[in-house]
């Protein structure tokens, strides 16, 4: 193993690996660590859906420009990732939704989005399985630009990218301590021996906050267990991912033919509980069937958890912290960092190579917990 | 396609069933499978692979495999091979991806059950563990997702080795019917059949799982607590990789069993055997019996993996088992309709020049079963990859308990052996469950005597992989680190 890099990066997920491609695209020496394979966290247990209708102007802009990216990105890696670009349709359930709606609507047409409030004989002719008395819908926002790649095609995408220019991505290596000297970074230490570098990026998933305890940074991050599941294949029957913020569900078709889905528990505590539970197979089956009552002959065949990374405004931590220098935070992306990826690394990379700063990584930054007033995201899902 | 005479099987013919494939109207008899129902009509494609639109056909004839997957009644993907036929059923290809139907909603209520100990898969080792459970005084249910119980018993023609205390000498059938009255006479055990466990899940002092009852008007989901739990769902079939191993008349060894010797099916006219252990030579044997030309055996090692005696058998029939030698290749367009087999060298390469075309109708794949350990898995046992046991193996103790509390392992699915130890190991695990719930009217001595029985099995030449088996599970067993941990 090389002893010696420009920069370590700790994750070998969507982000990790984005990071790891645009660097040594740059021609910058960089080294990937996973404890694990590639894909083991968040990444290879997500829906992976892609969207950009968002309450917070920073995850608007994040997203609107990472769909811009992933449409391009075949073409960038040589490679396939699986996009599809069916919509988002986020039911809405009540005129208290429906104002905040349509407040996020003109804030993200502000911003170019193409997107635009619904009603219900709309809805029915976007997603026709849906029981639009069952679900309780008075109308939606649907953009049709929204959608969904598949995470293991696109992070083996960046890897193999990643590999062609030079970086090396090192897994089944655990980072296990991080020395610093003053206030800079001297070494990274793993399981299999030491590396000295000056610049780490802390894309670990939840875990990144116990990586960054290991310089004494404290990151308010907590992982809370999230469940989903896949059925069985069956004929196209719709397009978009439908969500809804009030029953906390979110369910898509897959190319394939597998309907894929999850639903939040109120009740999750935080904490590394990392069993599938059978509330979680009910409670998922019976809101599903309210909302497609048609799929009630289909199988389900998997069900599995995973972690969201959450923050206390549900938005990632980005960037560089205070106290020691070339410690960079790429995480606390709160059930949202598979479709935010492309551009939080291209603005982390070139802060990196160039030094640029910009107001999306300055207000993302882990300063802003100790102002009082932190805009929190409302629409978080799952 | 229906074996009419059989020098050992009577099939029950008794009730005629009218159903309809694609439209067209077909018979069958009563207790037949779909899949087996269909290929005695000359049904031989049930499905197409969806990326490349080959025609798939029979393959495992236990659910375990998806080949045969159609629209029954306007329900998509059913596992036609488990689901047996009935009056007016409809049929039909699948145009890749089934379509869902367009029926209303009726739900149906979740049955909660509570029980002391649970049998998951009712072969041999399953029922022998019930019945040894009740024996000693607990409440069992048996659960099998086949529509009937048996497993991989009720196809066995042939006569079995061993003491005459462990049933030598009695065909697999024969025992399999005693286990089966034996089950229906004790009233303390509940069997409930066409039922699939689908998920483990933790809850405290108790196991849960939950299966699905599939019902024709539709599933119900029950959910099962239970103090002991006794995983017995068997293997696997290996499958070969060789092109063409995907076509209409290539089937695991264990599928051509079920239709030839559960439904009176025969699989085609001429035969490839592939694997000269004793599951490739014992249904070469009964293929005979049923009338079909096997041309030969063909075993990649240079020597017979099974009995002489089966092997003999054969040869006296005049079927040439080829050791160092292998299948290459399947052809033909919608069916088999040949094979190419190929000498092999010391290190089971093809040696280029000794191909040789058979004309035949079915290839049978004999080559090895894989421990299903699917549920044991969810409930996060200790497990190890033991090449010995076929596959990886959740560890257990003499007692076949796994290392978490109260959930034994027994028969193939804790390391591929055969229906005889497969049968002590379920009366051990069975009897063992019972007394550490504190029923114990001869526990202990039934303990022992499976104990001796396991190690007289494996103390033979036959019994060596097992036996080696087992010393590592045990050696794996005993060290703190290592196994991996689900
Ligand atoms: C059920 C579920 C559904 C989701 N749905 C969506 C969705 O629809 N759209 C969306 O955009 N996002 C979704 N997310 C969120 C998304 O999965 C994550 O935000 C994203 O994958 C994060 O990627 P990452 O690269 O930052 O982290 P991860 O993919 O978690 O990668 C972190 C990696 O770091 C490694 N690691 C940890 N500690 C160490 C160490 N000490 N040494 C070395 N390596 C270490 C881990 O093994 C892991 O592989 C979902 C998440 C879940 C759980
Ligand atoms: S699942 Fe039916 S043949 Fe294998």
């Amino acid at each position: 193993m090389t002893k010696k890099t420009d920069v370590v990066i700790i994750g070998g997920g969507i982000n990790g690996c984005s990071l790891a491609y645009q660097l040594a695209k740059q021609d910058i020496d960089v080294m990937l660590l996973e404890r694990q394979h590639l894909c083991s966290g968040g990444t290879g247990r997500c829906g992976a859906g892609i969207r950009q209708q968002w309450s917070t102007k920073e995850n608007a802009e994040l997203a609107i420009q990472s769909v811009k990216i992933f449409e391009q990105l075949d073409k960038e890696l040589n490679a396939e990732i699986g996009l599809r670009q069916g919509g988002y349709l986020i039911a809405i359930h009540d005129e208290k939704e429906l104002k905040q709606a349509e407040k996020n609507v003109a804030l993200q047409k502000s911003l170019g989005l193409q997107v635009s409030v619904i009603g219900p004989d709309e809805i029915q002719k976007i997603v026709p399985i849906l029981d639009i008395k069952g679900m309780r819908a008075i109308a939606a926002t649907f953009c049709p630009t929204d959608g969904h790649a598949d995470p293991f095609k696109t992070t083996d995408a960046y890897a193999q990218a990643a590999r062609r220019h030079g970086a090396k991505l090192q897994t089944y290596t655990k980072v296990t301590g991080i020395k610093k000297k003053k206030n800079t970074i001297e070494c990274v230490v793993t399981n299999k021996g030491k590396i000295k570098t000056s610049t780490v990026i802390n894309a670990a998933g939840p875990h990144s906050k116990e990586i960054a305890e290991m310089i004494n940074i404290k990151l308010p991050i907590k992982p809370l267990r999230k469940e989903i599941l896949v059925t069985e294949r069956v004929q196209p029957l719709f397009k978009p991912m439908v969500i809804s913020f009030t029953d906390g569900i979110y369910f898509s078709q897959q190319e394939g033919g597998q309907i894929l889905g999850g639903i939040s528990n109120p009740n999750e505590k935080n904490g590394y509980f990392s069993d599938p539970t059978f509330f979680f197979l009910q409670h998922m089956a019976q809101t599903l069937l309210r909302y497609a009552p048609s799929l009630n002959t289909v199988n389900v065949i998997r069900q599995w958890t995973g972690y969201y990374d959450m923050t206390p405004d549900a938005r990632p931590i980005l960037g560089e912290v205070k106290g020691v220098s070339g410690f960079l935070q790429c995480n606390g992306f709160s059930g949202h960092g598979f479709m935010l990826s492309p551009m939080v690394t291209k603005l982390l990379t070139e802060y990196i190579v160039d030094g640029k700063t910009s107001e999306i990584l300055h207000n993302l930054s882990l300063d802003r917990f100790t102002d009082k007033n932190i805009e929190k995201e409302a629409y978080v899902v799952g | 396609m229906r074996i009419t005479q059989h020098p050992i099987l009577e099939y029950d013919r008794r009730k005629e069933v009218r159903f309809t494939f694609n439209g067209k109207q077909m018979n069958a008899f009563e207790g037949e499978s779909i899949a087996a129902a269909l290929h005695a009509n000359g049904v031989m494609t049930l499905s197409h692979s969806l990326r490349y639109d080959r025609p798939r056909g029979f393959f495992c004839g236990i659910g375990k495999c998806s080949s045969c997957f159609m629209t029954v009644n306007h329900i998509p993907n059913i596992r036609t091979c488990i689901v047996p036929v009935q009056q007016q059923m409809t049929v039909t290809e699948q145009e890749k991806l089934g379509k869902i139907p367009c029926t209303p909603f009726i739900p149906k209520k979740k049955e909660n059950i509570t029980r002391e100990i649970v049998v998951v898969g009712g072969g041999p080792a399953g029922m022998c563990a019930a019945l040894a459970a009740a024996e000693q005084g607990a409440s069992v249910l048996l659960i099998d997702e086949n529509n009937a119980p048996g497993g991989q018993l009720v196809k066995q023609t042939h006569k079995f080795f061993g003491s005459t205390e462990e049933k030598a000498g009695t065909r697999g059938i024969d025992i399999a019917k005693e286990l089966l009255n034996g089950l229906k006479n004790k009233k303390t055990i509940e069997l409930r059949t066409s039922t699939t466990v689908i998920g483990y899940y933790e809850n405290e002092h108790m196991h849960r799982v939950i299966a699905v009852r599939r019902l024709i008007q539709g599933d119900q989901l029950l959910e099962i607590s239970c103090k002991k739990m006794i995983v017995a769902c068997g293997a696997m079939e290996n499958l070969l990789a060789f092109p063409g191993n995907d076509l209409p008349g290539v089937y695991g060894a264990g599928g051509v069993q079920t239709l030839m010797n559960v439904y009176g099916v025969k699989p085609g006219d001429t035969v490839v055997m592939v694997g000269a252990g004793n599951v490739g030579l014992i249904v070469s044997y009964q293929l005979l019996q049923a009338r079909v030309n096997v041309d030969r055996v063909v075993e990649a090692m240079p020597r017979i993996g099974g009995y002489q005696v089966h092997a003999a058998k054969l040869r006296r029939c005049g079927v040439p088992i080829c050791t160092s030698s292998t299948i290459k290749e399947a052809f033909g367009k919608n069916h088999v309709e040949g094979a190419i087999v190929t000498k092999v060298d010391d290190c089971f390469q093809p040696i280029p020049g000794t191909e040789e075309t058979i004309p035949c109708d079915t290839i049978c794949l004999a080559v090895g079963l894989t421990p299903s350990i699917r549920i044991l898995e969810q409930a996060k046992v200790r497990s190890e990859y033991i090449p010995e046991a076929g596959g990886t193996v959740a560890l257990h103790n003499p007692f076949l308990e796994t290392t978490k509390n109260g959930l034994y392992v027994a028969g193939d699915a804790s390391g591929i052996e055969e229906a005889s130890t497969a049968m002590i190991e379920g009366e051990l695990a069975g009897v063992s469950a019972a007394i550490s719930l504190g029923y114990n009217k001869n526990g202990s001595e039934v303990q022992q005597k499976c104990k001796n029985a396991l190690q007289l099995f494996r103390s033979g030449p036959f019994g060596r992989i097992p036996k080696i088996c087992k010393e590592k599970i045990s050696s794996c067993l005993a060290c703190e680190e290592g196994g991996t941990q689900y």
